[in-house]
């Protein structure tokens, strides 16, 4: 896991969360986690495949993802319902594809699977390798990211 | 009479969001899909004036599903609406006959002048 892998996915937090919510962020420090670990309360979780393989991980409290829903949606966000939720994962989806375009800048070709979301804390994640960490604190409260990404065999052969 | 546009994305909210949008630019929504196979069923059914399709989705992504719709229908007016803009998938698109490319998250305008001009060209 290279530094330069995570850098895209910070920058999009940045612009997506602006662009939709108005809301400025700020990053904190880089930190190296085990294969193995727990997720927050929600975590939006995609996968990212092509010359760079792996999973990112967007951890938050049930409060910053209401906060975010309802901002996304004009709204006061009271739960996490059906579209709550649909919202919420349409960011990490959002984040993903504007941090792979920027990996695609930077010659890696990759794409993106639809990202799911798991409501619920201490569900325990397993990545191929260990993920680097980022949080980015927000008007709404801090967003984790965790990004697992390993450049495939083709890639290293080429 | 005003132009029927179908969307197609699998998040529940993006779709409704597209809706509102539409429907505050003077379009009427002819109908959704949630991925790419059941939107090429209903552009049959539905024949629509146009359709903005999201890529990433479970089932069929829209690339292929854009190429399917413009195969059965080449008059077919397709814009792509994605949280992905790799060049190689724009161009991708492009060459396959999709009218625009509107890369998430977008301002409002930007759907509807994207429409405006796909539709004003047909």
């Amino acid at each position: 896991m290279k530094v330069e892998h995570i850098e895209p996915f910070v920058s999009a937090v940045f612009s997506v969360l602006e662009t939709l919510t108005g809301a400025k962020a700020q990053r904190g420090g880089l930190a190296l986690r085990n294969t193995t670990f727990t997720t927050q309360q929600v975590t939006i979780m995609a996968g990212v495949n092509g010359e760079i393989e792996g999973m990112a991980l967007y951890g938050m409290s049930m409060v910053t993802a209401e906060k975010i829903a309802g901002a996304m949606m004009s709204c006061q966000c009271n739960e996490l319902d059906e579209m709550a939720l649909s919202a919420i994962s349409e960011l990490g989806n959002m984040i993903t594809g504007n941090a792979a375009t920027q990996l695609s800048q930077k010659g890696f070709n990759v794409d993106i699977t639809p990202p799911s979301v798991i409501k619920g804390s201490n569900v325990e994640v397993s990545t191929k390798t260990p993920a680097l960490v980022v949080p980015v604190s927000t008007n709404y409260g801090m967003i984790e990211i965790n990004v697992a990404l390993a450049e495939n065999a083709l890639r290293k052969a080429a | 009479m005003a132009k029927r546009i179908m969307v197609v994305d699998d998040a529940m909210f993006m779709r409704a969001t597209v809706k509102r949008i539409l429907e505050q630019g003077g379009y009427e929504v002819a109908g959704e899909a949630e991925n790419g196979h059941i939107a090429i069923q209903k552009y049959a059914e539905l024949k629509p004036d146009a359709v903005l399709m999201d890529i990433t989705m479970p089932v069929m992504d829209g690339i292929t599903a854009a190429k399917a719709i413009l195969q059965i229908d080449p008059k077919a007016i397709v814009l792509m609406c994605t949280a992905l803009g790799q060049q190689n998938m724009v161009i991708d698109a492009i060459k396959a006959g999709v009218k625009d490319y509107i890369v998430k998250p977008f301002q409002p305008e930007r759907v509807i002048d994207g429409l405006g001009k796909a539709l004003g060209a047909s």
